[in-house]
């Protein structure tokens, strides 16, 4: 057991380190998530009477395109060089391989959101609270879950870039009901925000099981 | 082989028909509803046909984890087929039913979004299938697929339910149908289930063929073949 958590967090620390190193992803999806705000902004034709109602939505919509980016490249680099099938022939279990890049993955994700969150705030002139920001962590651990996952899937299969989303986004469907709940009272309108995030705990807990459960299937080949 | 299912075929269409007799000969017509509630017979059976098959695809994808069983993985791919044509029938005719009772064509209800996420779900598991090379490998990760699309749309309808609803609950249980109705209702869900069987006993015979047939003939078949040109 500790064995696996070691390999986990050792797997995690080899992807951030090769991040740190290329200082690849975090800018893009950095600039990404900005750029979706502005292109909100004419969209929606944002002001000061309407922002409050709309940023939820966007907030949503640039995170969920974000990490669809960040999971997807969280194998393209091992399917680049052929190193998934390496760390697979270690005796490490699979699981713990898997949780290791779903964990790096997710820090990823949470980096891109310390720019999001604020440029949102900032530029939209919403309120920026605790309350917002622990619906939208508790949302990434079982989106980062899922999405690791269908990453490590269609990785092997070719028009990937198609399928991530295709087959990612309607099981994230349940993070954006809840989170988007959560964030919308955060924000200030009507609702229970506790019983948004206490829906956000068990998605979490069952897509994290599901997933170590289905991950064996995926990477054990 | 084939002379079995062109009967089972036969059989399955005179069904349909002898239900839509039913519907517009013998079921009354809805007092409040009129002539539009003759929809509900065919919508709520197409809806429950295509649960069945889901959970036919559900079964078939955890036997195949469980024991890299081929039938297994063949038995998912027929039903989650016919599941999403089935699917598309409940949609398209619970949009026709929600316009003139409703007003509109969609609202975004728990039980209307739950369907289209269903839709979604499985046409996405379609298309894992026919993008990805043929192998044990994509028939283990549309199983994969397979599960979590299954545990994903209660947890939709769940979810939403707790927040909108507008769809009506069950009539059936609730005793709420006179019994021309309910009599209606069962024949076109009976015929309906045995129209959905043997749409996925076809498609499991043409999935057994083309796994049996030689690797070139099977991606000519499918389509997936790509053009010499492009290749290069």
């Amino acid at each position: 057991m500790t064995r696996s958590v070691e390999v986990a967090f050792a797997v995690a620390r080899k992807d951030l380190t090769s991040e740190w190193r290329t200082r690849e992803l975090v800018p893009a999806l950095g600039q990404f998530v900005v750029l979706a705000l502005v292109i909100a902004n004419f969209g929606f034709q944002i002001d000061s009477q309407n922002a409050a109602t709309i940023a939820p939505g966007v907030l949503w919509l640039a995170l969920v395109f974000a990490g669809l980016v960040a999971f997807g490249r969280a194998f393209a680099a091992e399917r680049e060089q052929a190193s998934l099938e390496a760390m697979l022939l270690t005796p490490a279990s699979p699981v713990a391989i898997f949780a290791g890049k779903a964990l790096a993955a997710a820090l990823l994700l949470i980096a891109c959101e310390v720019v999001l969150l604020p440029a949102l705030a900032l530029l939209f002139g919403t309120p920026l609270n605790v309350a917002l920001v622990a619906a939208v962590l508790l949302a990434t651990v079982g989106m980062a879950a899922l999405g690791c996952l269908f990453a490590a899937m269609v990785a092997r299969v070719r028009a990937r870039e198609v399928l991530l989303p295709l087959l990612t986004l309607p099981l994230w469907i349940p993070f954006i009901i809840a989170g988007g709940q959560a964030v919308q009272v955060a924000m200030g309108a009507s609702g229970s925000y506790n019983q948004a995030v206490a829906l956000l705990i068990d998605f979490d807990i069952l897509f994290v099981v599901l997933t170590s459960l289905a991950a064996r299937f995926v990477l054990d080949d | 082989m084939t002379k079995t299912y062109e009967r089972l075929t036969a059989v399955a269409v005179l069904l349909m028909l002898l239900a839509a007799g039913m519907i517009f000969l013998y079921a009354p017509e809805d007092y409040l509803q009129k002539e539009p509630q003759r929809i509900f017979y065919l919508h709520v059976s197409a809806a429950i046909a295509a649960f069945a098959c889901f959970l036919a695809v559900l079964v078939g994808s955890v036997i195949y984890l469980r024991t890299e069983n081929a039938r297994a993985d063949r038995l998912a791919r027929a039903a989650a087929l016919v599941g999403v044509v089935l699917t598309t029938v409940t949609l398209v005719m619970g949009m026709l039913y929600a316009k003139p009772i409703w007003g509109t064509f969609w609202t975004w209800d728990a039980r209307l979004t739950s369907t289209l996420v269903l839709w979604i779900i499985y046409a996405g598991y379609l298309l894992l299938r026919r993008l990805a090379e043929p192998g044990p490998q994509v028939a283990r990760y549309a199983a994969v697929a397979g599960i979590f699309g299954f545990v994903d749309v209660p947890i939709v309808y769940f979810s939403v339910t707790w927040w909108r609803t507008v769809h009506p609950g069950p009539v059936i249980v609730s005793n709420a149908l006179p019994p021309e109705m309910l009599i209606t209702f069962l024949v076109t869900m009976a015929c309906t289930l045995f129209l959905a069987a043997v749409m996925v006993g076809i498609r499991y015979r043409i999935e057994t063929l083309l796994d049996e047939a030689p690797s070139g003939a099977e991606a000519t078949i499918r389509g997936t073949q790509r053009e010499p040109e492009l290749a290069r």
